[in-house]
């Protein structure tokens, strides 16, 4: 098979892989631009046939998949192999087609988001209002059990009303996600926390949950907000959810 | 631009029977503009996808990749100095080098 197909059909698994192409070379037996791929299960496809160099290139293809981190290495004396990660896309679900939804799927389109958004109202959940977003317009909670929520999703949560909010958030919380965000006051966040506390959800999986949602740059109106939102699923993407909470304490303090 | 997008776009130009070439950033040093892993890809129209920084270095980077893609038919590793002015020459003013993998792809019929 083509390795630009595999690729491609790797691409729309769940797991990050490593893509290894040969970037300077004295080994006729691997090409410039040669390519395998590697799992992570550290299993390599696409090898070059000689078992001292696959293992090599696969061992080397794990590391880079276990810290997260591309370069290239030179794997033996006159072999340079560029080790990338690719990942699957980052998706967005916008739970909320209102007045802040609109920008913000606007936003996180052109950022390189694959964007959902979810209402119950069909006037609001329509797909005029959002340009190349998957657009539904039913029930929340069906909905979200129907799709495919994984750990290349960011979830936001922006319905009309706390109700929603707080049953969508009990819906999510079980699924490994990139980033759940909700919106509300400090005090009507609290009494939704509280609540699905009791309920039985753990503190650790509520409080990953970032909320007031957004950077704090000040914003007002729908636009600014949406934003402060899109900047804050930005900073998860390339910073981590760890440094994007120091970066939120820093602004607030 | 997301790697997926491009990725679908060299499979789907291959299709179309047109050639394409993807360059990557392999390594960087100093400040730059873009980190390894950026990638951009250019297409046998002179269309390009992506952005490994812009600038007089990306534009550097844009002739490697059509050279390679029309020309010399084989991947090159191209080094951009982005250190040589603080752009007063309309350069870069990142200050920084990048090395660049620019590889083609070409469709099935024309693969050596």
């Amino acid at each position: 098979m083509d390795i630009i197909s595999r690729v491609n059909d790797l691409l729309e698994a769940a797991d990050d892989f490593c893509l290894a192409t040969v970037i300077s070379s004295v080994n006729e037996k691997l090409p410039l631009g040669s390519k395998s791929i590697i799992l992570d299960n550290g299993s390599l496809e696409n090898g070059c046939g000689i078992k001292d160099l696959d293992d090599l290139i696969s061992g080397f293809g794990q590391q880079v998949l276990e810290k997260k981190k591309k370069q290239m290495v030179e794997v033996k004396e006159g072999i340079t192999i560029f080790f990338d990660i690719i990942g699957r896309q980052a998706n967005l679900i916008i739970c909320g087609a209102g007045h802040i939804g609109v920008p913000l799927a606007k936003f996180a389109v052109s950022l390189g988001f694959v964007v959902t958004v979810i209402d119950d109202r069909p006037d609001f959940a329509n797909p005029d209002r959002f340009d190349h977003c998957n657009v539904i317009a039913n029930d929340f909670i069906e909905t979200l059990q129907s799709i495919n929520i994984d750990k290349s999703s960011y979830v936001v949560l922006i319905t009309r009303g706390h109700e929603h909010d707080k049953d969508c958030l009990a819906q999510v919380l079980p699924c490994e996600t990139a980033y759940v965000g909700m919106i509300g006051s400090r005090r009507r966040i609290r009494l939704v926390l509280e609540q699905l506390s009791q309920e039985g959800f753990s503190d650790e999986r509520l409080h990953g949950v970032f909320s007031p949602i957004g950077i704090p740059i000040g914003a007002e109106t729908p636009e600014e907000i949406a934003l402060a939102i899109a900047a804050e699923l930005v900073t998860v993407r390339r910073l981590g959810a760890e440094r994007t909470r120091s970066l939120r304490n820093a602004i607030l303090t | 631009m997301e790697d997926k997008v491009l990725f679908k776009k060299i499979e789907r130009l291959r299709k179309k029977g047109l050639g394409s070439c993807l360059a990557t950033i392999v390594k960087t040093q100093g400040s730059t503009p873009r980190d390894v892993g950026a990638k951009m890809l250019v297409t046998v129209n002179s269309e390009f996808y992506g952005s490994i920084g812009g600038g007089c270095g990306e534009k550097q980077v844009f002739s490697a990749a059509l050279r390679c893609l029309l020309v010399s038919k084989q991947p090159e590793l191209v080094n951009v100095d982005l250190t040589d002015d603080l752009g007063i020459k309309g350069g870069d003013v990142c200050g920084g080098k990048i090395q660049v993998f620019v590889e083609p792809f070409f469709p099935a019929e024309k693969q050596t």
